[in-house]
């Protein structure tokens, strides 16, 4: 039997799980107070999305995550008209029903959606904080609970994919990357249940592939891969293939590099 | 099967009417038949088309040259054996019969050796992989070099050519990650390059000159010896870091070590010193002292044991004076000898090392301190004439500043140094930093020289472009002249030459380029199209049933992106390009421009170099009007290396030239061999600023800019220098041409 929860009724019941590395929380909700939009920056799998979430519950409001995509709509976001049973009804969008509900709005990726998504988000993202809705004729002016926020990896090399000024200038941007060695272990073992020798030992080989990082890695793994293999060592596949499977292969595709990879593992386990 | 079938088909036939012909009978036909098909498969075939060739000239020949085959087959692997053969066989058919008979008549294993393959895991096999594993473990640009012995000189990491101490490959390569894992312990560890603290505590009280590891080793007379002992006792402590940091690989060591053990001389040695370096490597191999350690050794085995926990080098050289005074008192010498698994440490190296980078160092304020002496004097209520941009410091009263013609400089340890070398600079003295008064801001002698440089000088003809000095903060307003040139066209037939060269790649080259031109997608909400776009339509309905006008694109299309991307590539052509990188840059551009040919993208080529402010040269290859044509394939052929490299003013030039260009994306693809430099002061970080600067204002005329470094070393300031803009350093100078037209497809994908 599956539930349906609408969105705006989706608030996040039970605490996620977030370790703060530095003042970030404390300049989320000074800019939520301020109803400043934010950026936030960072490779792959660093906790963007988890922070974004912690926030919410933080702050007890429903939060609608749109993982943007390079066939993304304005009309995607703010809504359409539909036809039902000979009436036409209007169906809102992800982030009309954020503005109406005064949830947060998180556009994950949003330099893969398309350059016309821009118009919906700009005059939500200044001062006037005001979404026009052009089908319906209607501007909706966002309730100084209503927040948006967008993800961004600086790490991507296409020069089609950038932000362009006028979209960044609008954003506070909190900068993320990967956690102390401490944190990250501690991370790794609440998420996965893993001993801590092992997440110690996860963690340490982590930083060994971030050092080769534009050296023939586009990028060191993450958290999440840490995570990912330390949940497959809990469920009893042993420490090297769980580490080959979560972290080397996802990482890269070239012979070498994933030889050099499992060296540097089979040294540090 | 193919081998076979030859075998037994007509070449068969043959074979045995030569022998008949001979008059072989059938009872030894039929024997040599049944010598020839027990041969092992490999090397069957071959061994029976030398056998019918040499039944031609004389059957008689090959009952004894199959015989001398079954013995060399003792001593050689098949493969080895087949290129036995295969060189006998081609004595046979370019020298004759009796170059061939001699040299099949001699298979004692000293000369089969030669046709050995060494067995055993070959450095060469595995180096890149060990290469990038010694960057991971280390985080630095740290080389792997062949030599006869693991060791390091700080900047490379030597290892020897092969290891062959197992028959299994897995155990070899173990050992080679051990050596490589050791040397990066050495180096984190302090091993090599001890505080200078920890030295003096060991250095005699009147050692001249700067202390490093090479002073300490010095003094002793038997530095061999010293060294030795040296390196097993690092060997001891290190192994708790190693083991702490690299668990998995030091899980398999003590396997190996035992194995090592066991292969380890009786007696431990002939002297006593050699009695106690073979008896500490027993230490270090077993993991602790046992009965047969020798006496010395023994003594100190709480100290010995203790070493694991030391947090640098001192103790293992308070321990190393111990065992090498006790060991020198008896007569007795010492042979070196190859240390398993820890290898060696050269001191000389490391300090010559250390050395050349101070050299360096040393040579650039030797620089300033000319350029300080011919400096105007400076009346005091000039010396804030730097902007507030800069951070002003106040005077440490603990330091002690050089006060010269009204300017306080930060005295250093190099700078202290030069100074009293020269006894004293005129007009020039010492003082304390409380003796300062607190308006005075001292700088460092390079900011000093790099204000100076501010006196405009003059600039003549060509194009102006400004200089950015981070030292102000500001702009030094047309402070250099481009003048754009052309190449004097090559005679080489160079284009043709690559491409005849590279001519499969290219057509896998334009196949891809084409795809990425072609790449079918379906474009919604248009005019006309193959398709209904449903969404469109429906909403068209939806919006006549709410009394809207509906629109009218209610199609979808397929369609080749359409690209609008203008590309500039502007190349280094300076002096250090000499040689492998000039030709991989040219080879590069050729493989470009044919890929961009095929893909219909806008291109120009551009390269660059000069000497001083004054001459920016600027040489066009192919401008975006131009014709990929002969006049620009010879103009590529002509690029040749010539003088310097200032980054900032081509990449501004290239700028305004893209910035007359009408495309929706433009980019600038520099290709160049490093750091900027030029004949003046625009080097180190005013170079590195200004490029960045350059770069910077690239984007934001919308410019993407992207560099391409092909550099061997010291990347550690690309990071900064290419700030925003992206960039991909190339190693190996010989992939450039295949690595860049996939970084130009990934970029514009």
């Amino acid at each position: 039997m599956v539930t349906t929860v609408k969105t705006e009724e989706y608030i996040i019941a039970e605490e996620p799980y977030y370790l703060p590395a530095g003042i970030e929380i404390q300049t989320f909700e000074a800019a939520y107070l301020n109803q400043i939009p934010v950026l936030l920056k960072g490779p792959t799998g660093c906790g963007k999305t988890r922070f974004m979430q912690y926030m919410a519950w933080r702050l007890r409001r429903p939060l609608i995550t749109v993982s943007c995509h390079d066939d993304l709509t304005a009309s995607d976001l703010v809504g359409r008209y539909l036809v039902q049973g000979g009436e036409t009804v209007w169906v809102d969008g992800p982030l009309t029903r954020a503005v109406t509900v005064g949830g947060f709005c998180y556009l994950d990726e949003v330099v893969e959606a398309r350059k016309d998504t821009t118009v919906v988000i700009h005059p939500l993202a200044d001062d006037r904080r005001i979404l026009p809705i052009e089908k319906k004729g209607e501007v909706l002016t966002a309730p100084p609970q209503f927040l948006l926020a967008i993800s961004y990896n600086p790490g991507y090399q296409s020069v089609l994919k950038d932000l362009k000024q006028s979209t960044r200038q609008r954003f506070l941007a909190i900068e993320f990357s990967y956690p102390d060695r401490k944190f990250e272990t501690a991370i790794v073992i609440h998420e996965s249940g893993v001993d801590e020798p092992t997440a110690g030992r996860l963690v340490s080989f982590a930083e060994k592939t971030r050092n080769l990082k534009d050296r023939g890695l586009a990028e060191g793994a993450s958290t999440r891969l840490l995570i990912h293999a330390a949940k497959l060592v809990v469920s009893g596949i042993d420490l090297r293939n769980a580490c080959r499977t979560a972290v080397n292969l996802p990482l890269t595709d070239d012979r070498e590099m994933s030889e050099a990879l499992s060296e540097l593992m089979q040294s540090v386990f | 099967m193919s081998s076979d079938r030859q075998y037994t088909g007509h070449f068969r036939k043959d074979f045995i009417r030569n022998l008949r012909l001979d008059f072989f009978d059938e009872e030894e036909i039929r024997a040599l038949l049944a010598e020839l098909d027990s041969l092992d498969p490999a090397i069957r075939q071959q061994t029976f088309a030398l056998c019918h060739s040499l039944s031609h000239a004389s059957s008689s020949l090959v009952p004894n040259t199959l015989r001398r085959i079954q013995r060399a087959s003792r001593s050689l692997s098949p493969k080895d054996l087949g290129r036995w053969i295969g060189h006998a066989y081609d004595l046979l058919d370019h020298h004759g019969i009796g170059p061939f008979l001699s040299f099949i008549s001699r298979i004692d294993e000293e000369t089969l050796r030669d046709f050995t393959t060494h067995r055993g895991l070959r450095l060469q096999e595995v180096a890149p992989v060990l290469e990038t594993f010694l960057q991971g473990i280390s985080g630095r640009e740290l080389r792997i070099v062949q030599d006869t012995e693991s060791h390091t000189d700080t900047v490379s990491v030597y290892l020897p050519a092969v290891v062959d101490r197992y028959v299994k490959r897995s155990r070899n390569y173990s050992i080679f990650k051990f050596m490589v894992s050791h040397q990066w312990a050495q180096l984190t560890c302090g091993t090599l390059t001890p505080d200078e603290a920890v030295l003096r505590r060991f250095l005699r009280e009147e050692t001249p000159g700067e202390a490093d590891i090479a002073s300490l080793f010095s003094q002793f007379g038997e530095r061999s010896f010293a060294i030795d002992l040296y390196t097993v006792l690092e060997g001891i402590r290190l192994e708790a870091f190693l083991v702490r940091e690299l668990p998995g690989l030091m899980r398999e060591i003590p396997d190996i070590k035992k194995d090592i053990m066991a292969l380890r001389p009786t007696p431990l040695g002939s002297s006593l010193k050699e009695t106690v370096v073979e008896g500490l490597l027993h230490v270090y191999l077993n993991g602790d002292t046992d009965s047969t350690t020798p006496e010395v050794i023994a003594a100190f085995s709480d100290e010995t044991r203790d070493l694991k926990d030391a947090p640098d080098a001192g103790a293992s050289l308070r321990l190393l004076h111990l065992f090498y005074e006790a060991a020198t008192r008896q007569n007795g010498g010492y042979v070196a000898r190859k240390i398993p698994l820890l290898g060696t440490i050269r001191p000389d190296e490391v300090s010559l090392q250390m050395k050349a980078e101070r050299r360096a160092r040393r040579q650039m304020i030797k620089g300033m301190i000319t350029r300080l002496m011919t400096m105007t004097e400076l009346r005091p209520r000039e010396m804030p004439h730097r902007k507030q941009a800069d951070i002003r410091r106040a005077p440490d009263p603990l330091r002690e500043y050089l006060l010269i013609k009204g300017r306080a400089i930060e005295l250093d340890r190099e700078l202290k140094k030069v100074l009293e070398e020269r006894g004293c600079i005129p007009g020039g003295i010492i003082v304390h930093g409380s003796d300062l008064g607190g308006s005075v801001s001292p700088l460092s002698l390079q900011e000093l020289v790099e204000d100076e440089e501010e006196i405009p000088g003059r600039t003549e003809g060509g194009m102006q472009y400004d200089e950015w000095d981070y030292k102000r903060g500001g702009y030094k307003t047309k402070w250099c002249s481009l003048h754009e040139k052309t190449i004097h066209p090559g005679h080489e037939p160079f284009v043709e030459q690559t491409r005849s060269r590279y001519s499969g790649y290219i057509s896998i080259l334009r196949k891809k380029f084409e795809l990425l031109k072609r790449e079918p997608r379906i474009v919604r909400r248009q005019k006309e199209g193959d398709d209904i776009d449903l969404d469109a339509t429906v909403e068209a309905f939806t919006d006549l049933r709410a009394g809207l006008s509906p629109r009218d694109d209610l199609f979808t299309r397929y369609d080749r992106q359409e690209r609008d991307i203008a590309v500039l590539f502007l190349l280094d052509m300076s002096g250090s390009t000499k040689g492998w990188i000039c030709e991989a840059e040219k080879e590069a551009l050729v493989l470009m421009a044919e890929a961009l040919e095929s893909l219909g993208d806008r291109y120009a080529i551009f390269g660059f170099s000069g000497m001083t402010r004054n001459r920016c040269d600027y040489y066009r290859i192919k401008g975006f009007e131009e014709a990929y044509a002969e006049t620009v394939k010879r103009r590529i052929s002509g690029i040749m290396p010539k003088d310097y490299t200032r980054m900032g003013p081509p990449i501004r030039h290239s700028v305004h030239i893209l910035k007359s260009i009408e495309a929706r994306t433009k980019l600038l693809i520099t290709l160049s061999d490093g750091r900027p430099e030029d004949y003046d002061a625009y080097r180190g970080a005013y170079a590195m600023e200004d490029t960045r600067k350059a770069l910077t204002e690239a984007k934001e005329q919308g410019v993407h800019p992207f560099c391409v470094t092909i550099d061997r070393e010291a990347r550690s300031y690309l990071r900064h220098m290419y700030g925003e803009a992206n960039y991909i350093i190339i190693d190996d100078v010989r992939q450039l041409p295949g690595r860049i037209t996939d970084i130009y497809r990934r970029l514009t994908v």
